[in-house]
């Protein structure tokens, strides 16, 4: 019980945290807004409404893994600036149950600029958005945001023994948009790409928001989302032990 | 068996020099330190920067792992149990970082109260007490960081007795504070003992090490170089007096010259002014006044002293020992 | 991406300016990694939607990426010198401020350059697209000319920079939209009329289409027209972004803003 306290809570505050740096919600939204404009010019060229839903669902979602993928991989770097760092780990509660909700609170604001983006492509493109699973959308919308969120924090805590994890972080902006299928048919890759797209939760989200959207069968792809974030949880709450460990032996948990 | 025991802790650190070529070093900033606090007592461990005082108590609060040697607080081992441990302390380290400086103090207890496991029902009731027992009541709904140095430094402590912890850690804990924060720092960490804490402290203040502490270990150089009560560390300097010797630019090579003079015991050198003041420990019986200034021949001298050691002369002594 | 902003401002600025970037784990991933995924996210949402060829957006991607070094390490050099406090010490010197400017603007275009030809290369490689040889030359200058033209937005970047502050922001912007603007990935004619009017006023628009043509076998004297305008408004980007520096430097001290961390 006191777990799942320490998550919602930690939700909340860190969420409340995020929203108060105003520009990290400008720019937030603003960057994947670019390179959705870009692909709706290029689907534009094809005289085909539903290419551009198409895009524009898929574009939604790229804002979600902008907003986690260079702050989950620095997050645990930032606490440390900050001196927090020491203080949580000094705290009887599991490490991980203190970084998920880091990482999840980050992948939700990535909502503004799903809204944004998908506001964006009514106003300008004339996309509207169709609906044909609302109830299986509203489900299939939290369950990528917290899969998304469990992704970053499973980078946070592989990438945290670099200095420069922001680097590694922000370089795998694009790979997860293209091999996600944001914008491009899993179809298209060669053979031994798709093996990764499907052992990459947002291809999962994604493939789920657009046939709640469009017409298809996404309770499948909600249930392997919501399966690999769930893996990720695990995979990351093991690996933190490690880290700590070697982060005490180490005097890595301050900056002095 | 002591509710803090260290037993020849030792810890060292690999740093790297040199930019072209680096070359890791090993530096050991602990170097077999042991000592027992017992239940109820407040414990000091006194020593100048860099001594290794920070370095032992983050390893006894679990956030360094020791090279060697170990260490249990009430009877759980720090590596081992680090879990048990950190259920069961609280500590309070100085400085502007370490706190959410985007949510408010109230924020900040909250989420600590749930990492620290407080019950849901206590919270509200504990934060506020410890609100006010820090001073920090009225102002906790404010974001921190707008918080002078002496609030952040009353919010660390509040954070540190959330949990109601019978054992607290605290770390050059007024450093930085004005002098009115500080005496009021004071009273409430002596406080804590007499509702039966057990409290390590360490301190470079003398003074306060003297006022506050029931037992102090003197820590120099990553060694415990005296242990006793306050009045144990005084006796041991209370035969002897201390002689004073303003000279000027030429006080390096004069603590050389005077180290040799028979019946001294240490030569020290304090920067007043404009003058560096030699401060010589002899011993009590001797008139040595007169060998001194003789070898100090040459050399620019003002004002010549004398007068009664105190803490601060042991302390200075025993710090300053090769 | 705001948390580049985040990293920029307060990580980076403990980095000396340009040494920062030269450890290979933010080069990889910085310079290597993410301008080769861009040009691969585009080819393949080119193929999506049956615009253009691979070549399309090797070129305009490869081009394009030289704009990150060119605006965020121009910011940076300031934005460095800010942080250790020498900024109105070296702007205070009786130093001729072109030569200090063009010294500092000679990495920062070299490190375009690289940026350029490598995700080129590596790209074209990746997705099969053939370049005829004796463009290679020609290619590489129309690469050095539009880094140079980036560098002189970058000028005006961190001219914006000393006044406001958060160059990283600005600087995201800016790169933002180069790409949608000029060409990079939806040809000109694609676009409503007004943005490809005003993309004909900013640095790589030119570029791009000069690099284009070479890539499909023209000559440079075909192209050379392209590479002037290139050239000749990175030259006004660059005296505009230096005239301001100038001004803003004036403006801060009288208004003691040049210091503020």
């Amino acid at each position: 019980m006191n777990a799942v306290r320490i998550v919602l809570v930690g939700f909340v505050l860190h969420l409340k945290m995020l929203s108060r740096s105003a520009f990290t919600g400008i720019l937030g939204v603003i960057w994947p807004l670019f390179f959705a404009t870009t692909a709706f010019f290029m689907f534009r060229t094809r005289h085909d409404p539903s290419a551009l839903l198409y895009a524009s669902l898929g574009a939604s979602v790229m804002g979600i893994w902008s907003a986690t993928s260079v702050t989950a991989s620095s997050a645990i770097q930032r606490q440390r600036w900050e001196g927090t760092l020491e203080p949580i780990v000094a705290t009887p509660a599991h490490f991980s149950l203190v970084q998920l909700p880091i990482a999840i609170a980050m992948s939700t604001i990535g909502i503004y600029s799903m809204a944004s983006t998908l506001l964006w492509g009514r106003l300008l493109f004339g996309i509207h958005l169709r609906m044909v699973h609302p109830l299986l959308f509203c489900l299939a919308v939290p369950v990528t945001i917290v899969s998304i969120g469990m992704l970053g924090f499973l980078l946070s805590v592989t990438v945290v023994r670099y200095r420069t994890a922001w680097a590694l972080g922000n370089a795998l902006e694009y790979p997860i948009w293209l091999v996600c299928g944001f914008l491009v048919p899993l179809s298209l890759f060669p053979g031994w790409v798709r093996p990764i797209s499907w052992a990459l939760a947002p291809t999962w989200g994604v493939r789920a928001i657009r046939e709640a959207a469009l017409g298809g069968s996404p309770l499948w792809d909600v249930a392997a989302c919501a399966a690999l974030g769930l893996g990720y949880g695990v995979i990351g709450a093991l690996l933190v032990g490690t880290v700590l460990r070697s982060a005490r032996a180490r005097a890595t948990l301050s900056l002095t | 068996m002591g509710v803090i025991e260290a037993r020849d802790l030792r810890r060292t650190y690999k740093t790297t020099t040199g930019a072209l070529r680096r070359r890791t070093v090993d530096v050991e900033a602990v170097r077999g330190v042991s000592f027992e606090v017992g239940e109820g007592e407040l414990f000091g461990l006194l020593g100048p920067n860099g001594a290794g005082k920070t370095t032992t108590i983050k390893m006894l609060i679990t956030l360094l792992i020791p090279t060697a040697g170990e260490a249990r607080v009430l009877g759980f081992d720090v590596v081992k149990d680090a879990r048990e441990v950190r259920k069961r302390i609280g500590y309070v380290f100085g400085g502007d970082r370490g706190v959410y400086e985007r949510l408010s103090a109230l924020d900040n207890l909250r989420y600590f109260a749930e990492l620290y496991a407080v019950p849901a029902r206590e919270q509200k009731r504990r934060i506020a007490e410890l609100l006010d027992l820090v001073g920090l009541a009225g102002r906790e709904k404010e974001r921190v960081e707008g918080y002078s140095r002496g609030m952040r430094q009353r919010l660390h402590v509040a954070r540190g007795l959330l949990h109601d912890p019978p054992v607290l850690f605290l770390d050059e804990p007024t450093i930085g504070l004005d002098p009115v924060g500080a005496r009021e720092l004071r009273a409430t960490i002596a406080s804590l003992t007499a509702i039966g804490k057990t409290v390590l402290l360490t301190t470079h203040y003398m003074f306060e090490a003297d006022a506050l502490c029931d037992r102090i270990a003197v820590i120099a150089e990553g060694k415990i170089v005296a242990e006793g009560t306050p009045r144990d560390l005084k006796a041991g300097v209370a035969r002897g007096k201390v002689v004073e010797i303003e000279v000027y630019g030429t006080a390096d090579e004069a603590v050389e010259r005077l180290r040799v003079v028979e019946g001294v015991r240490s030569v020290s050198v304090e920067e007043r002014d404009q003058a560096q003041v030699l401060v010589v420990q002899v011993d009590g019986e001797r008139e040595v006044t007169h060998a001194l200034l003789g070898r100090l021949d040459g050399s620019s001298v003002g004002r010549v002293s004398s007068r009664e050691p105190t803490l601060e002369d042991a302390y200075v002594a025993l710090v300053t020992a090769e | 991406m705001s948390s580049i902003r985040i990293f920029f401002v307060g990580g980076l600025t403990s980095y000396r300016a340009l040494f920062g970037w030269l450890s290979p784990w933010i080069l990889i991933p910085t310079f290597c990694v993410a301008p080769l995924f861009q040009i691969l996210l585009f080819a393949y949402i080119g193929r999506t939607t049956h615009l253009e060829s691979d070549k399309f957006y090797v070129v305009g991607n490869a081009l394009q990426y030289a704009s990150l070094p060119c605006l965020f390490a121009m910011a940076q050099t300031i934005d460095g010198e800010r942080y250790q406090k020498t900024l109105s010490v070296i702007l205070a010197t009786p130093a001729p401020r072109l030569p200090l400017f063009l010294g500092r603007s000679l990495p920062v275009i070299a490190n375009g350059i690289l940026v350029s030809a490598f995700a080129f290369t590596v790209g074209a490689l990746l997705l099969g697209v053939h370049v005829p040889t004796g463009s290679l030359g020609s290619l590489a200058l129309v690469i050095a000319v539009t880094a140079f033209a980036c560098t002189g937005l970058g000028l005006v970047n961190a001219a914006v920079g000393l006044r406001f502050r958060d160059t990283a922001v600005s600087s995201n912007l800016f790169f933002g939209f180069l790409l949608v603007f000029c060409g990079v990935n939806v040809p000109l004619h694609n676009l409503p009329g007004w943005m490809s009017t005003l993309a004909q006023g900013v640095p790589l628009t030119h570029g791009i289409e000069a690099a284009r043509k070479l890539a499909d076998g023209s000559s440079l004297g075909d192209v050379r027209r392209l590479v002037a305008a290139e050239a000749f408004i990175g030259l006004i980007y660059a005296t505009v972004g230096y005239g301001c520096i100038r001004l803003m430097e004036r403006v801060s001290r009288q208004r003691a803003a040049l210091e503020v961390a």
